[in-house]
């Protein structure tokens, strides 16, 4: 039903190399123009690259450059590692399930963490496990749910089952958290902004809290990307070749959970990057997820910190949260990849 | 097909299973009357209700908790009867007016009526929901046309559709909302909070009518129900009937949604309890549908308010659990070849 494309896995031929070079510059300068986007953007109009001299300036550091080290660096630098994170769960998720419309978001990995944080806010005895813990975890269970209801149990994943029931979990973990914001009035007062993902208040340490699970999650996915091909092939060929399908599963979900719950814990749920980075990204790297682990992790950055700058660009008083932003991009690009995978696709 | 004795017993089945609904609507609404913030004795709700002397509360109980409960028992049924029409149409029992986007594209637009035409009174506030969930309804169907899309897939088109336009509702209520003004968000998640005789006198006489409309398409549907060809080989105007339906089920969504919001699940939920109470004909299962529409929406609101005083849950946040997890039911308890 939905396989991969392997036509790309062969050798690659000179002008291969040489297109292949050429989607490489363009990743790294959309990379750079986002980058660009996000510091140079914001409520001041005084403050641009010559302010990043204040990383070096200490108290010294004038209110201009003080913006740019204290605020829109460490932001500029959460929606990159966000959007590494967020990209490398859905990378996973799409080829642990074989279904090119998974992603956290759809399968309510999202929702099921973003539960997770409320009861960590809400139940007294869960206020000492950590955000992050708790959104993993509730994220792997709600993931699993989808799975079984996909059909996992019965040994083929099916994909309508998969995101209708990714659908039904995370309305379940939505309602869930919309009751526990109702029941405490304390946690209610930001509960539009967060539920919608937004990093307008993040600050170093946690860019850097989101940077300590990008790097090790790169390099983890990275390891994984021979298992995940083997995947692509066919649950069946990747047991004969020594991987079982369904280790491969468990450690991608994980992983992805885990990914996913760390952003959420800082971020709130911001959804779609992790479907559109890959779709992306396999359509300029091909299906060999040696290539494609990297190129997710350039692009997933590149466009959330587009995304960040479009966020501050909004024509209104007040910024829109980066994750409206993401919705209203990737929201339409499902709608097209729904479109365009019928009739024949499922 | 089904035998004689079969029939003679879903025959006998249909009325008492309506006549069980309609007292129990009844009597949830009454005890409606007693769910909220302040507690009242059985004598000063009669009192108010029926006119009496004595001890009465005659503002809580006439013009707070009655048209509420009313407009809860309405709404319900207009979304119940939707989900079972769109069902009807598409042969997909997945279906509702929620997971084909109606819900969302009559949302938004009331939403932007709301925000940028200020001026507009309440009582035209179905004209923008109806707009949103035709236009909705239009985008779905044109995509399902354009992409040659069968019925049973056209799902995902509908929640994909659905959550492009949930990403804009989102960015209308962050833009247009600070932390005072939550009421927009209240109306969003489904709720009857603050909902009067004013709101039920807008949309009333729209969703009495609509839902007659829908009895009588009631008896065109079951000869739909033979596919296409057998239908017209037996002198149905498909096309015609099939866009008066569609008609009919996303002017019921849209108009209950500009009311109560979007009170998730219950499109979908009613039909199928419906079609396992009395059997599939329609004519005597999009009655049952609207009427165990009505009690859930009812019973959520009811409890919803009698759970936690002063707080009220939204009774959307209600019918989304249980619709959701029924769902998921749903999903897994039923044949596989028979609905994927």
């Amino acid at each position: 039903m939905n396989e991969l494309s392997f036509s790309r896995l062969a050798r690659p031929s000179r002008n291969a190399l040489i297109q292949l070079a050429a989607w490489r510059t363009i990743l790294i300068c959309v990379l750079a123009t986002g980058a660009l986007a996000s510091l140079l953007t914001g409520g001041r109009g005084d403050v641009g690259l010559a302010q990043l001299s204040g990383l070096f300036a200490g108290e010294a550091a004038s209110t201009a450059e003080q913006t740019m080290r204290d605020i829109r660096l460490p932001r500029s630098l959460a929606a990159a590692f966000l959007g590494i994170n967020l990209g490398l769960a859905g990378l996973l998720l799409q080829a642990v399930t074989r279904n090119p419309l998974a992603s956290p978001a759809i399968l309510g990995i999202n929702q099921g963490a973003a539960l997770g944080i409320v009861l960590g806010l809400t139940i007294p005895a869960l206020s000492a496990v950590p955000g992050w813990v708790l959104a993993s975890g509730f994220g792997m269970v709600a993931a699993f749910l989808t799975f079984a209801i996909a059909g996992l149990l019965s040994g083929r994943i099916d994909t309508m089952r998969l995101i209708l029931g990714g659908v039904a979990v995370g309305a379940i973990g939505f309602s869930a958290v919309r009751l526990g914001f109702t029941l405490e009035d304390d946690i209610a007062r930001d509960v539009v902004r967060w539920t919608v993902g937004d990093i307008a208040d993040l600050r170093l340490a946690q860019a850097l809290r989101l940077a300590a699970f990008a790097a090790p999650g790169l390099v983890l996915t990275y390891l994984m990307a021979h298992r995940l091909n083997l995947m692509a092939m066919g649950h069946a060929t990747s047991h004969g070749l020594g991987f079982d399908p369904r280790q491969t599963l468990l450690l991608g979900t994980a992983l992805a959970a885990l990914l996913t719950g760390i952003s959420i814990s800082v971020a709130g749920p911001i959804a779609f990057v992790g479907l559109v980075a890959p779709h992306i990204a396999r359509w300029l790297s091909g299906a060999d997820h040696r290539q494609l682990v990297p190129t997710v992790a350039t692009l997933g950055a590149a466009l959330m910190m587009w995304a960040d700058a479009l966020s501050k660009l909004w024509p209104q008083t007040e910024e829109i949260p980066v994750g409206i932003v993401a919705a209203m991009l990737g929201a339409p690009w499902l709608l097209i990849s729904v479109l365009r995978r019928s009739p024949h696709a499922f | 097909m089904r035998s004689e004795a079969d029939t003679r017993r879903t025959d006998l089945r249909g009325p008492v299973t309506l006549a069980v609904l309609g007292t129990l609507l009844p009597a949830l609404l009454f005890a409606g009357l007693f769910a909220g913030a302040v507690s009242l004795e059985i004598k000063t709700v009669l009192n108010s209700l029926l006119g009496l002397d004595g001890p009465r509360q005659d503002f809580i109980v006439l013009q707070s908790r009655l048209p509420r409960g009313l407009l809860a028992a309405l709404a319900g049924g207009a979304l119940a009867l939707s989900g079972a029409l769109i069902q009807a149409l598409m042969r997909n029992p997945l279906a509702s007016p929620k997971i084909v986007g109606i819900n969302s594209g009559a949302a938004l637009a009331a939403l932007i009526a709301a925000f940028y035409i200020p001026a507009l009174p309440q009582s035209l506030m179905p004209i923008p929901a109806v707009i949103g969930g035709l236009s909705a309804g239009g985008l779905v169907w044109w995509c399902a046309q354009k992409g040659n899309i069968d019925p049973r897939h056209l799902t995902l088109v509908g929640l994909a559709v659905g959550l492009t336009l949930d990403a804009g509702v989102d960015a209308l209520l962050v833009a247009n909302t600070g932390p005072e003004a939550s009421a927009p968000l209240i109306w969003l998640t489904g709720s009857l909070w603050g909902r009067g005789w004013i709101h039920l006198a807008s949309v009333a006489p729209i969703l009495l009518g609509l839902s007659l409309a829908a009895l009588i398409l009631a008896f065109r549907l079951d000869l739909q129900a033979l596919g296409a060809e057998r239908a017209a080989s037996v002198g149905v105007r498909v096309g015609l009937e099939r866009a008066l339906t569609l008609l009919a089920a996303v002017l019921l969504a849209s108009v209950a949604v500009s009311v109560v919001g979007v009170l998730g699940f219950v499109g979908l939920m009613a039909p199928h309890v419906a079609t396992r109470l009395v059997g599939g004909r329609h004519r005597i299962m999009l009655p049952t549908a609207a009427l165990f529409g009505a009690v859930l929406t009812v019973g959520a609101d009811t409890i919803g308010r009698a759970a936690r005083p002063p707080i009220e849950i939204s009774a959307g946040i209600l019918t989304a659990l249980m619709g959701a997890a029924f769902f998921i039911w749903l999903l897994v308890a039923e044949d596989r070849r028979t609905y994927i």
